[in-house]
């Protein structure tokens, strides 16, 4: 499927810094980005570092991330595909010396035409304003949102579709480096997150003044405490407001039902959203909010760690939702699995969206433990053949140590391409290597709604897409709608934009990079 | 200490007044606790009337209160040499003993006074397992759920359990029964691979042998590596077609693999060949929910509740039923179903990670 490729010019290195300690931080990082933050059409790479970490690591912690070494890079993509470090001249080199990096998000809050980023940390979160000519401004402080404790996997939406994108931030737990734990007796691991208290997340709403307002509390998000890795968005309900879905590790996930009037109600037992089948808990790390059955609706897959098998809620609608990791055949593929960062793209682009996560345990010692498990271990894809998976070579040969994975459209040949981030060790490029079948790639402009479009439902020749950014673990992916036409030479489109206009577009021909504007007047 | 009061009476029957007088002052001082002048006046007994096996009883007994065990020992040991027929200080004897860890030495004096549960220990601690095991079954059967007897036989029959899968291994190494205890060995502590390894050596030898392939099937299914485990599950089923076990390992590994129809005529042919499994009855509600069979899931989850009503299968008998009654509209039936499920969610086993 894929060509594994060396991203030219980029020589990024995430550091973890694994210690002795087992300081928990440590197995966690590996945002990054697909994003266009020059608008060359050409996608860019933006990579979160984690920090220094020494045995002796104490509050208030002092990651070294003035250390070049510990820097978070940006890469902007050349013509001819390689890509150069501006992170200097971006202005993203310094993020604070007490901030360990975990994840990224990316939207436009100011709706000025240029993407921005959110970096997530353990410390203190920053979002930095993209002011168009090729530099960032770090904004934390007048927008409010600097949050604080263990922030993971974020994303924009509009939540109250006021045409301004929102924030939501994930938080892990409460845990700092004077209360770290080691687990395992004799083999010294890190601790499940059972051992640390839960914590709550954090929503922001934008006033579309440059700043936020914290409405966790008021909007009903902080009422429920868990321990989130990943956040995906969808209108799961088809009530016009974007809705939440948080994977919680080792406890029930939580889905977020949005009720329209600025508050949301945590409704994943009654939806069938927040255990398996038999009434267990998962260790939800990445998650993603699509629609993999061509239905319509929303559908829920939740990465975990081995003996669990990958958790597929497929919405029946009403609200409904039915655990059937057994059915698709993802439980018989998954069991072994331990997946991150993921997501549903149409990778053969045969109308159906497949499925790839990055995989490797949690326990960089596992296998002393388990000797049928491994640390490092091969990406997993499946390919869906209409509505059930089967397992598919990814092309990677040697295992990896991978966490966030992000997916886009590379080198802009209409066939996805993913990214992983590695603990330790060098991001590593698939690079689809194509086909014969026919695609469309949609990059929305919202007017009435938020100009990146994200909450837009589109309708493509029976296929859906919700349009969003975020999805898996830490990553925010290019944002533009990638849908594969099968042997379909036109299409048929259906956006649903946030501000409620329905807009169609008929016979579309294909294999094309499609900009769609949102009617100014519905 | 009430053997010293009964033993001071018969020692008197034959002791100097001297003596008498010591052993009086000395259970006297042990009544008020002052241990240190009932050894001292018990001493004094003994050396007023040294041919008095109650005195180095007793004496014995007040150093047994005060750790002294060696010091307990030499006194026990003297009083069965004026009086070998002196049961009581062959038990204190037994039990001075075995707290040192003299165990071997201690048996014979436990044998004779029949101190089931102690002898017991002393024969486990000194590898006579097989002795050990009968006793303490003994002591169990007087005293029965007693957590210290239950952990002693527990623990005696583990280590002779380990001795015979020795002794086989170490005269017949390359057996089929040593590579399937090996293979044990190391299902147990997780060594999947090297846990395959040995089951395939021992089914080289003997294709046709009972539990072979059910226990690879386990070791498959523990690396959740279900379509190995199948294949050696359905194995066992050809071996052993009247087996419900084999039978329901089957039905779970198919599955597993999201084979809904095949795992259900599986665990309906366990549940014949051994009703009311609770296992069985979950799965098989599992197996059909997968088919889309909400009918056949209810009554399966429905009878299993008439089996176990507290338990973490009850628990998730109630969520599957909450999830069928919530897609067919059923709220309030829904609803109470999850409030049984929210009584007993806490039994679920967590899942495994590693």
């Amino acid at each position: 499927m894929f060509d594994v490729k060396a991203l030219r010019g980029v020589d990024f290195i995430l550091q973890n810094s694994p210690t002795r300690k087992k300081f928990l931080i440590e197995t966690m990082p590996g945002g990054l980005a697909l994003f266009d933050y020059n608008n060359d059409g050409l996608l860019d790479i933006f990579f979160v570092n984690g920090g220094r970490i020494t045995e002796d690591l104490h509050v208030p912690e002092n990651f070294e991330r003035s250390d070049p070494r510990y820097w978070n890079r940006l890469y902007r993509q050349n013509r001819d595909g390689s890509f150069t470090d501006v992170t200097q001249a971006a202005g993203l080199a310094s993020v604070g010396n007490g901030n360990y990096g975990i994840a990224v998000a990316v939207g436009d809050y100011n709706n000025d035409g240029y993407p921005d980023l959110f970096v997530s940390n353990y410390g203190k979160n920053v979002l930095y304003h993209n002011n168009g000519d090729g530099t960032f401004t770090d904004v934390t402080a007048k927008a409010g949102v600097a949050g604080g404790g263990w922030s993971g996997s974020s994303g924009f939406f509009d939540y109250d579709n006021d045409g301004h994108l929102d924030l939501f931030v994930t938080r892990y737990m409460e845990w700092d480096a004077d209360h770290n734990k080691i687990c395992g007796g004799a083999w010294k691991t890190y601790c499940p997150p059972g051992e640390f208290p839960r914590t709550t997340n954090l929503l922001y709403h934008n006033r579309g003044d440059g700043t936020f307002e914290d409405v966790s509390e008021r909007s009903g998000i902080a009422a429920k405490k868990g321990r989130a890795l990943g956040c995906a968005f969808a209108d799961y309900d088809d009530d016009g407001f974007t809705d939440i879905f948080v994977s919680n590790d080792g406890m029930q996930q939580y889905l977020y039902h949005n009720k329209g009037d600025g508050t949301f109600e945590e409704v994943a037992l009654d939806s069938g959203t927040a255990l398996t089948e038999d009434g267990k808990a998962i260790s939800g790390m990445g998650a993603v909010f699509q629609d993999y059955d061509n239905d319509g609706r929303p559908d829920i897959i939740v990465t975990v760690l081995p003996r669990q098998l990958f958790t597929l809620y497929h919405n029946e609608g009403g609200g409904m939702f039915t655990y059937q990791s057994l059915e698709t055949g993802l439980g018989g593929l998954t069991s072994g699995s331990s997946g991150w960062g993921m997501s549903l793209e149409d990778f053969d682009n045969d109308g159906w969206k497949d499925l790839f996560a990055a995989q490797s345990h949690v326990l960089d010692n596992v296998q002393d433990i388990d000797s049928s498990l491994q640390y490092k271990m091969l990406p997993f894809l499946a390919l869906n053949h209409k509505g059930h998976f089967e397992l598919a070579e990814t092309g990677v040969t040697t295992p990896i140590a991978a966490r966030g994975a992000a997916f886009g459209d590379i080198n802009n040949d209409g066939w996805m391409d993913v990214v992983i981030a590695t603990l330790g060790g060098p991001p590593v490029l698939l690079l689809n290597r194509g086909g014969a079948n026919h695609w469309l790639t949609i990059t929305l402009e919202g007017t009435r709604s938020n100009r990146d479009g994200y909450g837009a439902r589109v309708r493509l020749n029976g296929q859906t897409r919700f349009a969003t950014a975020t999805a898996g673990y830490s990553c925010a992916n290019d944002k533009r709608l990638h849908f594969g036409l099968g042997d379909a030479r036109t299409a048929q489109i259906e956006v649903l934009w946030p501000s409620g206009t329905l807009q169609t577009l008929k016979d579309v021909p294909a294999d094309q990079f499609l900009k769609i504007r949102e009617p100014e007047h519905p | 200490m009430i053997t010293a009061a009964l033993l001071l009476w018969l020692a008197f029957q034959n002791v100097s007044p001297e003596g008498a007088q010591h052993m009086q002052a000395g259970v006297d001082a042990y009544k008020q606790g002052k241990l240190d002048v009932a050894i001292l006046e018990f001493r004094k007994a003994t050396t007023s009337d040294p041919s008095l096996a109650e005195a180095y009883l007793d004496l014995g007994e007040v150093l047994l209160d005060t750790k002294d065990y060696p010091g307990a020992i030499a006194a026990f040991k003297r009083a069965l040499e004026l009086n070998p027929e002196l049961d009581a200080a062959h038990l204190q004897l037994g039990y001075a003993l075995l707290t040192q860890g003299y165990a071997e030495e201690a048996i014979p004096h436990l044998e004779r006074v029949h101190a089931l549960e102690a002898l017991g220990i002393a024969q486990m601690e000194a590898g006579h397992y097989e002795a050990a095991i009968a006793n303490l079954s003994a002591a169990l059967a007087k005293h029965p759920g007693n957590p210290d007897l239950l952990y002693y036989l527990g623990h005696a029959s583990g280590l002779l359990s380990k001795q015979t899968i020795d002794a086989l291994m170490s005269a017949y190494p390359n057996s089929a029964r040593s590579h399937q205890a090996m293979g044990e060995n190391y299902y147990v502590i997780r060594q999947y691979p090297q846990a395959e390894k040995e089951y395939m050596a021992a089914l080289q030898q003997r294709p046709d042998m009972p539990d072979l392939h059910m226990e690879l099937g386990l070791v498959y299914a523990g690396a959740a590596k279900w379509d190995q485990a199948e294949g050696a599950f359905r194995a066992e089923t050809k071996l052993q077609p009247g087996s419900a076990e084999a039978a329901y390992r089957l039905g779970s590994a198919l599955l597993q693999e999201g084979k809904g129809s095949e795992a259900r005529a599986e665990l309906e042919r366990a549940d014949k060949l051994q009703p009311d499994m609770p296992e069985t009855l979950y799965s098989l509600g599992k197996a059909a929910s997968l088919e889309g069979n909400a009918a056949l899931a209810e009554k399966a989850w429905t009878h299993l509740l008439t089996i176990e009503k507290d338990t973490s299968l009850a628990a998730q008998a109630h969520f599957g039923l909450a999830a069928i009654y919530r897609k067919q509209g059923k709220v309030e039936k829904a609803k109470q179903e999850m409030q049984e499920f929210h009584k007993f969610e806490s039994k679920i086993p967590p899942l495994r990670t590693e």
